[in-house]
């Protein structure tokens, strides 16, 4: 079932943009006249800007949920484990020599117990949708950081990228070419 | 009721001496990045991109003529197979005649998260293999893999049988739908597609994130009340130290590679069902047809040995060699345990063949 912030989420990312685009169209003139300097690139690229922040209130809301129940399940399996710990050390003798007692048997349940918890399904797919959801947010962050990289006159991630793929794929031709291509460094190199 | 304590003396006698060598240690052993890991010499022979192959040099008058590869796994650095002489993997079968060679697959940048199983086999490896059999003048080399570095083993065995006279798995990466650890469990699930494509790279953190979880209250709170129980004793500390920088220094994996590892060998599995393809070339344990050498953990926590020991029963040869001992994942490798259990199984059975 839908949840019901979402119908807000909608409303609200749907006002967002109208308005965003709205004031975009509206103030072309009146910013194209402000920005008149090497900022001018960033002036008309701030609407993308805007548009990611907007697109990434549903992300932020979501990792949000998904940290919660994270801790919670550290949490959980913490409390329980502790529990388990507290009813076994009430056979320890209190003294000196059995310090090292207590010490083991907090440390086998606390590791069974959250190795239990790793190997949790309901764990790993909450963990999973976590980073997923961060690496969306990383996502949108690069594609900001990508026009602030663009209105500064920069090669963004984007093109970078397309420069280690075309290097990437010149490499491979040029072994294809010269397959024998190798760095023999001989006898005087030590390595200890 | 309350019950006495009257150890307290005891308990003020340890603090104090715990205090004393925290404020000593410091003036006993050497700073952490200044270890130096590995006590057996080597030449490196082999450079291509960000990978080295070193060739260790020799401890015996002489030599086994078929040279050993191993191919290191693409997590962490090559360096436990040498950390402690008495505990040298290298150490041991330098010492039994072996030639052997070690691949390190270096550390890559964000120029290479286009490298892939292709470039890794079919090039990498296979140009490793091509230069050894050129040093030693010889057709066929034997190979060793572990761990991840034992699937690439695997895989470069079935494509190029006709370059390995011996195959030596060490806890490899085989069967991801069967592997029972909470690496598996993570992996399954995980979306890696967006990892490459934000990333790039898989970063380090996130391998560290996975070992935390492995064992998180032995490795992460009983390993360090342990150090500083034992800080007086300068072996142990050594010791302590070159393993803490052993796990510090993870390299990232390329992204491609990373990608079809975890969709190819963890959430599609295919592997195991002769289904990969690398290069346009159809992988097929079917083509390991030279003798094969197995070796598993039962208490392996990183590669569980439900996940490696199907490779002993698909491969294509009779002469195979399936063993399984109580140990761990570094355990098999870099022990005393494994110098008195491991090592000589494994010494005897590549002397027989090679």
């Amino acid at each position: 079932m839908k949840p019901e912030y979402e119908d807000m989420f909608d409303y609200y990312k749907h006002t967002s943009m109208f308005w965003n685009d709205m004031i975009a169209m509206m103030s072309s003139k009146p910013s194209a006249l402000m920005a008149v300097g090497p900022l001018r690139n960033f002036t008309e690229n701030i609407k993308k800007i805007s548009q990611e922040l907007i697109e990434s209130n549903q992300e932020i809301v979501d990792f949000n949920t998904q940290l919660v129940e994270y801790y919670q399940h550290l949490g959980e399996t913490w409390v329980g484990a502790q529990k388990k710990v507290m009813a076994k050390i009430s056979e320890v003798p209190q003294d000196a020599e059995s310090i090292e007692a207590y010490k083991r048997i907090w440390i086998d349940i606390f590791e069974n117990d959250f190795t239990q918890m790793f190997d949790n399904k309901a764990f790993s797919e909450n963990y999973n949708k976590l980073v997923s959801t961060e690496l969306q947010l990383l996502k949108r962050w690069n594609t900001i950081m990508d026009v602030m990289l663009k209105s500064a006159n920069m090669p963004t991630k984007e093109e970078i990228n397309e420069i280690y793929k075309e290097l990437f794929s010149l490499k491979k031709q040029i072994k294809k070419i010269n397959p024998k291509k190798k760095t023999r460094r001989g006898k005087n190199d030590p390595g200890v | 009721m309350t019950q006495e304590f009257d150890s307290t003396p005891t308990i003020i006698g340890d603090f104090l001496n715990f205090n004393r060598n925290l404020v000593e240690l410091s003036t006993k052993v050497t700073v952490p990045h200044e270890i130096k890991i590995g006590s057996c010499p080597y030449d490196v022979v082999y450079e291509e991109d960000r990978i080295r192959m070193l060739h260790y040099k020799p401890l015996t008058s002489k030599q086994i003529q078929t040279p050993l590869v191993i191919s290191y796994a693409i997590v962490n650095r090559f360096h436990i197979f040498d950390i402690d002489p008495k505990k040298s993997w290298i150490r041991h079968l330098l010492e039994n005649g072996f030639d052997v060679y070690m691949i390190d697959w270096g550390t890559p940048t964000n120029m290479d998260k286009f490298l892939g199983f292709d470039d890794y086999v079919n090039d990498y490896l296979d140009n490793c293999v091509e230069h050894a059999c050129d040093q030693s003048s010889v057709d066929k080399v034997s190979l060793q893999g572990y761990c991840t570095g034992g699937t690439l083993a695997t895989v470069y065995s079935a494509l190029h049988p006709e370059k390995v006279k011996n195959l030596v798995a060490t806890a490899p990466v085989i069967d991801g739908w069967k592997d029972t650890t909470v690496v598996s469990n993570i992996a399954k699930s995980f979306d890696v597609e967006k990892m490459v494509d934000a990333i790039g790279n898989m970063p380090p953190e996130f391998m560290y994130y996975c070992f935390s979880i492995l064992k998180p209250f032995e490795q992460g709170i009983e390993k360090y009340l342990k150090f500083f129980q034992n800080m007086d004793n300068e072996k142990y500390v050594d010791s302590f130290l070159k393993i803490e920088k052993w796990l510090a220094e993870t390299p990232p994996i390329p992204g491609e590679l990373f990608k079809e590892w975890i969709k190819g060998i963890y959430q599609d599995n295919l592997l195991i069902q002769n289904k990969m393809f690398i290069g346009n070339q159809h992988v097929s344990l079917k083509n390991i047809t030279m003798p094969v050498f197995t070796q598993v953990a039962v208490g392996d926590h990183l590669v569980s040995p439900e996940c490696s020991m199907p490779l002993h029963y698909a491969v294509g040869t009779d002469d195979k060699n399936l063993e399984i001992y109580p140990t761990g994942h570094v355990g098999m490798i870099a022990s005393s345990f494994s110098q008195k259990n491991v090592l000589p199984k494994l010494v005897d059975w590549l002397k027989e063949r090679s």
